[in-house]
């Protein structure tokens, strides 16, 4: 096999349990985003505008949609004669099936893909972030730091801190300690969940923590502690730029919500860095005489004879006559009936909003509808 | 299916009246309601009724038509076997319009021999439609005739043509003993030996020929029961990805009866019209009743009213532009309309 100087490791077998009925039958990478999208769209497109040609996908949780979502990688031109994307389920040896019981044992399981390649470097991602970002950059980094790991940070509200994992760093950037989600942080450099690891180190310490038997096998909490504390050089990458992760309701929505914005810092407009994503074969959206569209993103085969008020409809959306969204996101396929009023909402996929229904929330919260919820069983909708 | 039908689309099609939106491009390739080519229709109509070997046959100013093409992947035609055939004609001064001209086919002999399908439906390249042809070739085997011709409910002949693959052979070795020059000398020659059946075909048809009918049909697909004649959910419309996000609307637009593609960024008025992928148009612009093509800038304050504007058109801020629903004004491909030039 070619030898490459960097392979990518793409993380996607997350569950996203806060994600509730959306990642029930998908695993959160899939999780649709945007308009058009899903999730590891983001972190696909970022590889391939980076010119990493060779990237591992993880998959463990509900793997059926996100393969066959990735297929052989066409849609991202991931489709290689060498390298190119490879789906990584976990597997059985003689003995044992393995599990990836965290971050690290996934990447560990897998050393001999990544072995076929001898790469000098390799490239972990999560695939759970909506965000633009050349690796190239960061490896050129990597390199110029001569660091053993180098892990992306962004500097977030200090308020905030103490959600993520926080890096202490020197002035040299080089990181001195790493605190997982810490009372009283020190810095508010938080972790984006990307490393970049030199080859040689990551085989070493991978096999170090996995004869560790009382390691949880995961990275944040077992491997990186270790690097520091073997006074490995680990370096932390500053990141400028849209990034979220967006494993709640509540910051799903807000992501979506975003990209309303007029000077949207994540800009899906721009042409050198076009996100890509499968598509759906659906003609243009058809707006009707009576409709009214403000300041949203629909994407095609939508039909809309309502009104859309700041809004995010996806590919093969139909709102009826009289019907307002307003705040809202509005998963593919779904169909919005006549008269209905629905605020601060995600509908998933595939739903039918019978007419005249009211979603609206009672408290500031985001309502994530389900077909539960549209039978009556849920006092949150009122049913007119 | 797979193994029983070809298809062949002639693409050295040109039509005069259209002159001003083929400058650039073959007929095959003249965008069509917001995201499509001419030849999307017959191509996606061949690959949703299970074709797997079409053979198509250019003519010059082929370029857009084989970078829209490529490889055949977006209608699923990369294939090992069979898949995406392109015969560029040699006959470079032939204008008139003879759909499936046998010497252009003797010109590629070898692609009909070696080819397994039974049968070859031979098509025009700029009818909009979206037709299931298995019925038609069941027809047809079940007729037991020599040329099946595709008719419109009015009577009108649709340009589409079902025969036996030997038999096509036959017909365009002996073009010489025959006289028989294309399909449609043979259908129309009363004399003919051969027995040639009419398949009615009563769903949404229309040859684009001239600026009028690109108009019009275009116009009137923003009716609902028109367009939904023509997308149908399991008989998608393929064409060329884009990758373009999905469009957005700012603060101020008002969009009304219309169909818009991706990657659009409306801030102004649209009403009637048809939008492509990747438009921009201003602050304080109104489109009315107008065809904007890929890409095209609408410029703050200006104001289009029957207009087609071509591909890569930039409206320049505050211009007026107007023609006719009789005969809509049109502005070529990526050329600038300036305040001055209009003043």
């Amino acid at each position: 096999m070619e030898k490459k100087k960097c392979v990518a490791m793409l993380l996607a077998g997350g569950k996203g349990s806060r994600l509730n009925v959306l990642t029930r039958d998908l695993a959160k990478p899939a999780v649709p985003f945007g308009g058009k999208y899903r999730i590891i769209d983001f972190t696909l497109s970022n590889c391939s505008n980076s010119g990493i040609d060779t990237v591992g996908v993880l998959t463990q949780y509900q793997p059926l949609l996100l393969n066959s979502y990735i297929g052989i990688g066409s849609t991202w031109d991931l489709d290689r004669k060498n390298g190119g994307v490879t789906v990584l389920p976990p597997y059985s040896e003689s003995s044992e099936v393995k599990w990836y019981t965290g971050t690290a044992s996934a990447i560990y399981q897998n050393l001999n893909y990544l072995r076929q390649y001898q790469p000098d470097y390799v490239l972990i991602l999560s695939g759970d972030h909506i965000y633009k970002m050349n690796y190239e950059t960061m490896l050129e980094y990597h390199i110029e730091k001569r660091a053993d790991v180098s892990i992306s940070v962004i500097e977030v509200p200090w308020i905030e801190a103490s959600r993520f994992g926080i890096m202490n760093t020197n002035e040299e950037l080089r990181i001195t300690e790493f605190e997982e989600k810490p009372a009283n942080p020190k810095s508010n450099l938080a972790s984006m969940g990307i490393y970049i690891f030199s080859w040689n180190i990551l085989k070493e310490y991978l096999e170090m923590d996995a004869r560790n038997p009382d390691s949880s096998h995961d990275f944040g909490k077992d491997v990186l502690p270790l690097l520091l504390e073997q006074k490995k050089k680990l370096f932390a990458y500053p990141f400028k730029g849209y990034w979220k992760d967006v494993g709640t309701v509540q910051s799903l929505w807000e992501a979506n919500m975003d990209l309303l914005k007029e000077d949207c810092e994540l800009d899906l407009f721009d042409s050198s860095w076009k996100i890509y994503s499968v598509n759906p074969n659906q003609p243009p959206q058809y707006i009707s005489p009576n409709a009214s569209v403000s300041e949203s993103l629909i994407n095609e085969g939508c039909t809309i004879e309502g009104e859309i008020d700041h809004s995010v409809l996806f590919q093969g959306v139909d709102v009826g006559k009289g019907s307002l969204i307003k705040d809202s996101v509005i998963m593919p396929d779904s169909i919005i009936g006549e008269d209905c009023y629905i605020e601060k909402a995600i509908v998933p996929c595939d739903v039918t909003i019978p007419d005249g229904t009211v979603i609206r929330s009672l408290e500031d919260e985001i309502i994530l509808v389900t077909n539960d919820m549209l039978s009556g069983l849920k006092p949150t909708v009122k049913q007119s | 299916m797979k193994r029983k039908l070809l298809g062949i689309i002639d693409a050295t099609s040109y039509q005069e009246d259209l002159e001003d939106l083929l400058i650039h491009r073959s007929l095959a390739a003249l965008p069509f309601s917001g995201r499509y080519r001419v030849i999307d229709f017959v191509l996606s109509s061949m690959v949703n009724s299970g074709i797997r070997s079409v053979a198509i046959f250019p003519k010059m100013q082929y370029r857009s038509l084989m970078d829209h093409l490529g490889s055949g992947k977006n209608w699923d035609l990369n294939r090992k076997r069979d898949g995406l055939f392109f015969f560029p004609s040699p006959i470079v001064d032939n204008h008139e319009n003879r759909i499936g001209s046998f010497d252009l086919f003797a010109a590629n002999m070898d692609y009909f021999y070696r080819s397994t399908q039974e049968y070859a439906i031979i098509s025009n390249c700029y009818t909009i439609f979206n037709m299931d042809f298995k019925p038609l070739l069941e027809s047809h085997i079940h007729s037991e005739c020599d040329i099946t011709e595709v008719h419109l409910k009015d009577g009108g002949s649709m340009e589409l043509y079902l025969v036996k693959t030997s038999f096509l052979i036959e017909l365009i070795k002996s073009r010489h003993l025959t006289g028989y020059t294309c399909m449609r000398d043979v259908v129309r020659d009363p004399q003919s030996y051969y027995q040639v059946c009419h398949y009615l075909y009563d769903g949404f048809s229309v040859m684009i020929d001239s600026i009028q009918t690109y108009f019009q049909t275009s116009m009137n697909l923003l009716q609902p029961e028109v367009w939904k004649k023509l997308f149908l959910k399991e008989q998608p419309i393929l064409t060329k990805v884009k990758d373009e996000p999905p469009t957005k609307y700012i603060k101020g637009s008002s969009v009304k009866n219309s169909m818009i593609a991706n990657g659009c960024q409306i801030c102004g008025t649209v009403e009637n019209s048809i939008i492509a992928r990747g438009v921009i148009i201003g602050k304080g612009a109104v489109v009315r009743n107008s065809i904007i093509m890929q890409k095209c800038v609408i410029e703050e304050d200006c104001y289009l009213d029957s207009v087609i504007a071509d591909k890569d058109v930039k409206v320049e801020a505050g211009v007026h532009l107007s023609g006719t629903v009789q005969a809509p004004l049109v502005v070529r491909k990526g050329t600038k309309q300036g305040a001055l030039m209009n003043s």
